[in-house]
């Protein structure tokens, strides 16, 4: 049974993995075919990752309802307005505008989702500001370079910095495509070097954290 | 309680109010000032303005309404100034919550320019996998998106006319709040299809995409609502950019003006507390 | 104006009004919209999720054009969602491990010519630049990205950096200017993304903005102006409710 649970995956992985780490360097027809049938499989198997995520919002908010703990209320909207879009959503056929006609389900697109999602992030405006006059302090010398380089970007991103102090376009524009772009590019080329050695031990065997805990 | 001590500790509410009036303020009243126009805006304009006719454009909208400020009015302005140069226009997204957005701007710039579905645009809509998109439809456009988003099929549709893969397409804009988005349509698309890509982004993105720039990866990025406004300024049309440009200055410098304060206040703390030091020695 | 534009933009207006009041105090009104919004995300993506999954990548071409192969990923899909039964969870382990494996495959080659590769070309590129008629020639311009001097500033960079990150030498000596370089440069690229990091929020509130002004339009019925109201009437009478209930207790 071990070689079932646990063997067998990670052979599958380890012949995948290869694989598809060679096909890339194999142009033969029959490679690329090969690529062809995989990512359309993986276009539907993330289809059925979506469903997997979404499933355990479901568990965790039935929960809170069937025991009615505390906000319970809060959870039973969030039931209903799912349910609902959903009845809608199959209702419309899946379609935000039917030939630029907007559906019932587009109505619940742009006048719900879009404001709430949209409002959700721009209040991070108003904190960013706070954190900003209650953290951000020259405290150190690498602190005050920090200071700086932030102030002279804002200043050099909007017409107005740039109309005030017209060096600051240029310099801001200096900072990103220079130094920022060197720092970048240097974490870029860790973060990769990281990628492919995490991918190699996964190939192998080495990495299993993928495969989840429980029962061998 | 010193004055310093006490403007330190201010109910952030206030400072939440200066942000509002900040930025409410410059909406209502504008003054326009003039936008000065980057290299890697001009990047992309340059290259839209060197296509031929007919060339086949892809825009995909990767982005959901979290980020629609910024990237809605980049996407508005790269589409009329595709439809303007009467390019075949291919839309689609790989973010799934932004595909009502992404059918609506497609939709409505399509209207205003006159051009049909189908003949000169098509929208191909959302399709889950990310990165596998890009890479099945490098080997076949068919296969990832067999129908359009309307449901028509895609095989045989005048827009895609001697479309088969990505290497038929003549350039790709990835406008991208995130992964999967500009990175992405480089490593999993342009590295072995060889198409030439451009790429517009969120302004937290922006810093980023930088080195991609640098190295030629990418010819031209559009960064946040700036971008836009640049884009906008460029092809003569002004939006919502451009209009925003007046706030975006005025809330930038009061952020600035709050960081000066506060370290002013820090260190008249600082130096009144080593002055206290000093004197109980 | 249709009646269902006039009826969404009140809606609109108030569920963004009510996830503003947060910025008072964390309240009802804003957990009524935060579920609402969890809500409808996840029943769009839902929808969308069949629509396009089930209907076209799945159903269509099984059944119209008899591509069977498809079956196979069906299968690894429902392996996954065994997740959710104790008894038959390992099965999932199959599908993590095809997806895992592919993925690990896939990523390796193009991240090592993408950014690896490419990334290095770029940094180590000419000092010196061949001009016809002048020979070789060295440009100090800063504001020319392709600068000779940019391009030492941009190696310098990149290598205290990647040293600075590299912790299997001791930043002890020459070392340790390498890596304090390394962190001066990093501050700078931090402070570059904070300044973006406050334009792309302020964006964002610039375009909620946008909408609320337009909603101000008498031929919307000025919902932004009643519902502002509202709002605040309801969150002072909450504000008060509490102080009672406080004084009561």
């Amino acid at each position: 049974m071990i070689f079932l649970r646990r063997q067998v995956p990670l052979l599958i992985t380890l012949v995948t993995g290869l694989v598809f780490a060679v096909q890339y360097y194999v142009p033969h027809p029959a490679s690329e075919q090969m690529l062809t049938s995989v990512t359309k499989w993986l276009q539907i198997i993330g289809g059925f990752a979506l469903v997997l995520g979404v499933s355990s919002l479901f568990h965790v908010h039935a929960m809170k309802i069937r025991r009615k703990e505390v906000g319970w209320g809060y959870s039973f909207v969030l039931y209903v307005s799912m349910l609902g879009t959903i009845a809608v959503g199959l209702w419309s056929n899946g379609k935000e505008a039917i030939d630029g006609a907007m559906t019932s389900f587009g109505w619940i697109y742009n006048f719900m989702m879009v404001p709430l999602q949209g409002t959700m992030f721009a209040i991070l405006a108003f904190f960013i500001a706070s954190a900003a006059y209650r953290s951000f302090r020259a405290r150190s010398r690498e602190a005050t370079v920090l200071l700086i380089a932030a102030i002279i970007v804002m200043m050099g991103r909007v017409p107005l910095g740039e109309y005030l102090i017209p060096l600051s376009g240029d310099l801001s524009q200096w900072i990103l495509n220079v130094l920022n772009a060197s720092v970048r590019r240097a974490i870029l080329i860790g973060v990769s070097l990281g990628t492919v050695a995490l991918s190699i031990k996964i190939i192998f065997g080495m990495e299993r954290s993928y495969l989840g805990g429980g029962k061998e | 309680m010193t004055f310093a001590e006490r403007m330190l500790k201010i109910d952030r509410r206030l400072i939440f109010l200066v942000i509002g009036l900040c930025t409410l303020l410059p909406l209502l009243y504008p003054v326009g000032l003039p936008i000065k126009i980057s290299p890697e805006v001009r990047g992309v304009y340059d290259y839209m303005e060197s296509l031929p006719e007919g060339s086949v454009f892809l825009l995909s909208l990767d982005f959901d309404p979290a980020s629609k400020p910024e990237l809605h009015p980049q996407s508005l302005s790269l589409l009329r100034h595709a439809f303007r140069k009467n390019l075949r226009v291919v839309a689609m997204t790989l973010w799934v919550s932004g595909t009502g957005m992404a059918d609506q701007v497609v939709t409505q710039v399509a209207r205003e320019m006159g051009k049909e579905n189908g003949k000169d645009y098509v929208f191909l809509g959302w399709s889950p996998g990310g990165t596998a998109v890009i890479m099945n439809m490098g080997q076949d456009l068919y296969g990832a998106f067999p129908v359009d988003y309307s449901g028509k099929p895609t095989k045989g549709l005048p827009v895609l006319q001697g479309v088969t893969n990505l290497r038929d397409v003549n350039y790709a804009i990835s406008l991208g709040a995130g992964n999967p988005g500009v990175e992405a349509w480089y490593v999993f698309g342009k590295d072995k299809y060889k198409f030439e890509l451009g790429g517009g982004c969120t302004g937290v993105m922006a810093p980023g995409l930088y080195p991609l720039l640098r190295s030629g990866q990418i010819n031209g990025l559009i960064g946040g609502l700036r971008g836009a406004a640049e884009y906008e300024t460029l092809i003569g049309q002004k939006g919502k950019a451009i209009a925003g440009m007046d706030a975006q200055s005025s809330t930038h410098l009061a952020i600035i003006v709050l960081v000066i304060l506060c370290n002013l206040f820090y260190f008249s703390v600082r130096r009144q507390v080593k002055h206290q030091g000093h004197s109980g020695l | 104006m249709p009646i269902e534009t006039i009826i969404g933009a009140w809606v609109a207006t108030g569920l963004t009004l009510f996830i503003f009041s947060f910025l008072y105090r964390d309240n009802p009104l804003f957990k009524l919209a935060e579920n609402l919004y969890v809500g409808i995300s996840v029943g769009y993506t839902i929808v969308k999720t069949y629509d396009t999954v089930i209907v076209y990548l799945i159903w269509n071409p099984i059944v119209k054009n008899g591509e069977w192969a498809l079956l196979i990923p069906v299968a690894i899909g429902m392996l996954m969602l065994t997740r959710y039964m104790p008894k038959a969870a390992w099965l999932s382990r199959y599908a993590f491990a095809f997806i895992v494996g592919v993925g690990s495959g896939l990523a390796i080659p193009r991240v090592i010519s993408s950014y690896i590769l490419k990334q290095i070309e770029d940094t180590v590129r000419p000092l010196l630049i061949m001009v016809p008629g002048e020979g070789l020639s060295f440009t100090w311009s800063l504001l020319s990205p392709a600068s000779s001097l940019n391009t030492i500033i941009i190696l310098v960079g990149v290598s205290s950096v990647l040293f600075y990150f590299f912790f299997s030498v001791e930043h002890t000596g020459l070392g340790k200017v390498v890596a304090r370089t390394g962190i001066l440069f990093l501050m700078v690229a931090f402070g570059a993304a904070f300044g973006y990091t406050v334009m792309a929020r302020m964006s964002l509130l610039i375009g909620r903005f946008d909408d609320l002004i337009e909603f101000t339009d008498p031929s919307y019925g000025r919902p932004s102006l009643w519902l502002m109201g509202l709002t605040i009437l309801i969150l002072v009478m909450m504000a008060q409710r509490s102080s009672h209930k406080s004084e009561e207790e």
